[in-house]
């Protein structure tokens, strides 16, 4: 009876906690109010969307050793804050930076989560090139001042409702996930279906239980790049053919605009 | 086998992610915060790969990781051309600037009147004068404030 009462427990509070993220968000996004009313709003946003984390935070899984679990409630608190931040901030330009400190976030709870070298490729490729390729664009584009768009948003309640029952739904679905083998949900490892194998056909060599990801094995780029040279050679292929169709694509693009199309403006251009 | 603590937390970050790149995407008009929204949910779906990966103690939510940094720097370049062309075009960075795009059954989305901006303005700390004061530069007169 116990894990049936202590599962629902955790699920009203994960209900809870979706419940305040929902209306944390709604308060937080744009709305094009004025500014004291815009001030209270994102006061009770910030004060809700604390307590949903840490609803959230109080029914996580305990890992296993201290300083792990540290690591990871702070790289997951980074990522997700910072997330939170990049979809309600005014401006385009904090919202980019924001964006840059979520990347920093995913790439330590990569990290932690055994890719080391995923980790590093993200604030590489990420943060290095994509980012400040929306900085650019961002710089050629911005208007000065706050523009009108900026300031309101497209249905944000709807959007925030949105957004909660998805979470709402993946929790649920983790939550089923964790709650044991013997669910329907369970799904079953590979390790575990090899060994189920070997011992079906009795082959003389048990398949061996694959390496845990260690983080700081020595060879682990290594390894990654065997697997991604050897098995998905034919990926890598693909994607390269892919990165120059894209650029070749973007510059055609560009290039084929009339100059006369395009908008004049700016106080320089005008006086002009 | 159930999936260690490790991985369902992450399985949830991920989650969490995908979950606020969605709102953005939907809520927001800024075609670039809408684009960077949709970044979001493409980090969530890393992170879950990565978790999932760790669960089956193999190689193959990494190497979809690694094609889907591949697919975003491409998507990136390709849809940044685009907004910069929608720029060219409207002047304004709004996604609702392309609402003839939308059904003839739908009504037009219109922009109520925004009240003012009272923000107070951020203070930067004022150090001792010093020197001669340097004449104005009209060009400088003429540049943005802030971003």
């Amino acid at each position: 009876m116990s894990p049936v009462a202590s599962l629902s427990t955790t699920g009203s509070i994960l209900a809870v906690a979706v419940g305040c993220a929902a209306a944390s968000l709604w308060l937080l996004l744009p709305r094009g109010e004025s500014g004291v009313r815009e001030r209270m709003a994102a006061r009770f946003g910030t004060l809700l969307g604390v307590v949903s984390l840490a609803l959230f935070v109080a029914t996580g899984h305990r890992l296993g050793g201290l300083g792990e679990e540290a690591v990871f409630l702070v790289v997951s608190l980074v990522a997700v804050i910072s997330g939170v931040a990049t979809i309600v901030t005014r401006s385009p330009v904090y919202s980019a930076i924001w964006f840059a400190l979520a990347l920093a976030g995913v790439a330590g709870v990569l990290l932690v989560l055994g890719a080391q070298f995923l980790g590093v490729a993200t604030i590489v490729v990420y943060a290095g090139a994509i980012l400040v390729m929306f900085l650019f664009v961002l710089m050629l584009a911005q208007p000065s001042g706050m523009a009108s768009y900026d300031r309101v948003s497209n249905e944000p309640l709807l959007s925030a409702v949105a957004g909660a029952i998805l979470l709402g739904l993946l929790t649920l679905f983790i939550g089923r996930l964790s709650a044991g083998p013997a669910d329907c949900c369970a799904v079953p490892s590979k390790a575990a279906a090899l060994a189920a194998a070997g011992a079906n056909t009795a082959a003389a060599v048990a398949p061996e239980p694959p390496a845990p990801l260690d983080p700081l094995a020595a060879d682990h780029v290594a390894r990654l790049g065997g697997e991604l040279f050897g098995r998905h050679l034919l990926a890598v292929e693909a994607a390269g053919v892919l990165l120059l169709v894209a650029l070749i694509g973007s510059i055609a693009i560009v290039s084929r605009t009339p100059p006369e199309e395009r908008f004049e403006r700016g106080p320089r251009r005008a006086e002009a | 086998m159930t999936p260690s603590p490790l991985v369902l937390d992450g399985l949830l970050v991920g989650g969490m992610l995908f979950a606020l790149g969605l709102v953005g995407i939907l809520a927001r008009r800024n075609l670039i915060v809408m684009f960077l929204s949709a970044e979001l949910m493409l980090q969530g779906v890393s992170v879950s790969l990565v978790s999932w990966s760790r669960h089956h103690g193999d190689w193959g939510g990494h190497m979809l990781v690694i094609f889907v940094l591949t697919v975003a720097a491409c998507e990136a370049a390709v849809a940044l051309v685009f907004v910069l062309q929608a720029f060219a075009r409207t002047g304004r960075l709004d996604s609702a600037a392309w609402q003839s795009l939308r059904e003839s059954n739908l009504p037009r989305s219109v922009d109520h009147e925004l009240p003012a901006v009272d923000a107070i303005p951020f203070q930067f700390p004022r150090l001792t004068p010093a020197g001669v004061a340097p004449e104005a530069d009209e060009d400088e007169l003429l540049e943005r404030e802030h971003v």
